[in-house]
């Protein structure tokens, strides 16, 4: 196994297990974790703290028979199996978890939390073009701050939280740069592969992180790049699982070069903002999101992000990685669409839900894509 | 020469034989589809008719569902790749394909050379499918086969609304309960077929000619609502069922003829 396998395989089983990152955590530092659900929570703050910042994002394959008592059968299947586990007592490791309201589900769902961890909900401003934004944002992270502090039993102080965005920032660089030195080595980096890389990200301190991803970098970048006779795509969606679906694009030859996933490259297209006011920072930070579903953007710029990102990357084609039940993904589709007809992009609309257990569809849909190019 | 196509699909398996000039010498169609004895007897039948057996034919294109079910053929195709191909085929003029089968729905898009330029599915729900009429037929205690001609005497279309095929099956039997006619329920169905077709095929823009295959496209209703849906005229392909088992027999002769 060579260094750079050596990393993947890492970098993979951390990935495929959080629960051990946690109590290796724990062991290392004698602090915890705290959860943070989807999706633009200032984590920083939790870093800040000493705790481990862990990402929930539900599970693949989880049978969901206790979920339906508290949710509609149309929420998310990433939200199904999140309150599933609740219910089974999965996350009452967790010192709290943080949970942010970007779509209807996620507002009631931090209202009705089965686990027995704290739960401290935010709400991101609406307007976010004016500089009332901010203010309002300031006093929500205010309340996390106060929130963590009393639950953890510390003190976050100004500096730290500053130290500990420039931690993230520097690891945002990096997973940047990871996401383009993995479009020139498709053949190394398999779509299952990169996703692994993305996800291990949620589970572990981000400086270390930063330190294995940076190894990768340099040891890929020591390989030869060798010509892909696949296709290559750039995904857009919530987020790419089970990795069955990405082993579908690897049976038909598709790399992916590129994405605009929530759980993926929407966790570090942009670096925080320098300042002193750290909550400030933080607050110009949601100004910053762009090209999101689950952000108000009145002139639409997602369809023209992708685009840009397929002439970037030279991609073939856009895959959009449709979540089940995601209301702000289904609205912003037409509009996609119409980007992308408009730009003549070759796209591909596929259905995921975390709970599947049969992909034929999917492999239909692949199939004919790639016989379509 | 001789090459073959066969079509397992999630309903019927299907199979179009064609010669060296692609004239389709055989085909047949059985009413079961893939994971059971459909594929076999389908092509045990294909091939009686014309005293062939699989060793006669020079090329073995498989498509739809079970299409890695099948160990014998050389290639296997997406279905939507041999729709397209069997259709293009027949009616050169098709720019935009309508096909319902048994489990999914598809639009299709053809540039004038009968390339797939862009395509739209159904998503996992059986509402809008042929298994969605199947069960609606056996509520109503009718065939299938007979569901057009219950449509052709309808005075009114009543409401379907329901997404769910289960929960539209509800609402069927509401409605027989109400006493309302058999012939007004079943263009209501055919109405909630054609809404979940028609909302596949206005995203590939509608560029005529329409053109419906699949099996669901034998049932005259479903292409009436469809056509009242779309205000335009849709060409039913001839022989619907057997239009991808003719695309994928359309692919394998174009393999023979490589080499």
């Amino acid at each position: 196994m060579n260094k750079v396998e050596t990393i993947l395989a890492e970098l993979e089983a951390i990935s495929k297990n959080p629960k051990k990152a946690m109590e290796d955590h724990k062991a290392k530092t004698g602090k915890g974790a705290v959860g943070v659900l989807p999706l633009y929570a200032p984590e920083e703050m939790i870093y800040a703290t000493g705790y481990l910042p862990m990402g929930i994002w539900g599970a693949t394959k989880k049978q969901i028979l206790k979920a339906p008592t508290y949710l509609p059968a149309f929420a998310c299947s990433i939200m199904q199996s999140i309150m599933e586990m609740e219910m089974e007592g999965v996350y009452d490791d967790l010192a709290a978890v943080v949970i942010s309201s970007p779509c209807d589900t996620l507002k009631a769902f931090g209202q009705k939390w089965k686990g027995k961890s704290p739960v401290i909900q935010f709400v991101h401003s609406q307007n976010r073009d004016m500089e009332a934004s901010n203010v309002f944002m300031v006093e929500e992270y205010k309340y996390v701050r106060k929130s963590l502090e009393d639950i953890l039993n510390v003190t976050i102080t100004d500096e730290a939280i500053n130290e500990a965005i420039e931690v993230y920032n520097e690891n945002r660089a990096v997973m940047r740069m990871f996401c383009d030195v993995a479009a020139m080595y498709p053949q190394v980096i398999t779509p299952v592969k990169r996703h692994a890389v993305i996800k291990a990200r949620q589970f572990m301190d981000k400086a270390e992180n930063t330190k294995m991803v940076k190894e990768l970098i340099t040891e890929l970048l020591a390989q030869p790049v060798v010509p892909f006779k696949g296709k290559k795509v750039v995904l857009t969606g919530i987020q790419a699982e089970p990795d069955e679906v990405l082993r579908i694009f690897e049976e038909f030859g598709i790399a992916v070069v590129a994405d605009d996933l929530a759980q993926e490259s929407r966790q570090f297209r942009t670096d925080v903002p320098s300042g002193k006011d750290p909550l400030y920072r933080l607050a110009r930070q949601w100004q910053n999101i762009t090209a999101c579903s689950l952000a108000i953007d009145r002139d639409k710029p997602r369809g023209k992000y992708i685009v840009d990102l397929v002439k970037k990357y030279g991609a073939d084609a856009v895959i959009i990685c449709m979540m089940k039940f995601c209301d702000p993904e289904e609205y912003d589709y037409p509009i996609l669409l119409e980007d992308f007809e408009k730009s003549n992009i070759r796209n591909l609309k596929i259905e995921i839900d975390q709970q599947s257990e049969s992909f034929e569809q999917i492999r239909t849909r692949v199939q004919s894509f790639v016989e379509m190019m | 020469m001789y090459v073959l196509g066969l079509d397992v699909g999630s309903a019927s398996s299907k199979v179009v034989i064609l010669d060296e000039d692609k004239n389709i010498v055989s085909s047949s169609v059985v009413q079961v589809g893939t994971g059971s004895s459909g594929p076999t007897r389908a092509l045990d039948e294909a091939l009686g008719k014309i005293n062939l057996t699989l060793d006669d034919m020079d090329k073995i294109v498989a498509t739809g569902y079970g299409r890695y079910a099948f160990e014998r053929a050389d290639k296997q195709i997406s279905e939507i790749s041999c729709h397209a191909k069997g259709i293009f085929h027949l009616i050169p003029t098709a720019r935009t394909i309508i096909d319902i089968g048994g489990q999914d729905a598809k639009a299709i898009r053809l540039d004038s050379r009968g390339t797939v330029s862009q395509f739209f599915m159904n998503d996992k729900c059986a509402a809008g499918t042929g298994r969605f009429l199947e069960v609606m037929a056996r509520v109503l205690e009718i065939k299938l086969e007979e569901l057009a001609d219950y449509d052709s005497r309808a005075t009114e279309v009543v409401n379907v609304s329901s997404t769910c095929t289960v929960f539209a099956e509800s609402e069927v039997i509401s409605h027989l309960s109400n006493n309302i006619p058999k012939e007004n329920i079943i263009a209501g169905i055919h109405a909630s077929v054609a809404s979940k077709a028609c909302g596949l095929a206005y995203r590939t823009g509608l560029e005529d000619d329409i053109v419906m295959g699949g099996g669901v496209a034998q049932n005259a209703g479903v292409v009436r609502a469809i056509s009242r849906e779309l205000r335009r005229p849709v060409i039913v392909a001839p022989n619907p069922q057997i239009t991808g088992a003719l695309g994928a027999a359309l692919f394998a002769y174009d393999e023979a003829k490589k080499h």
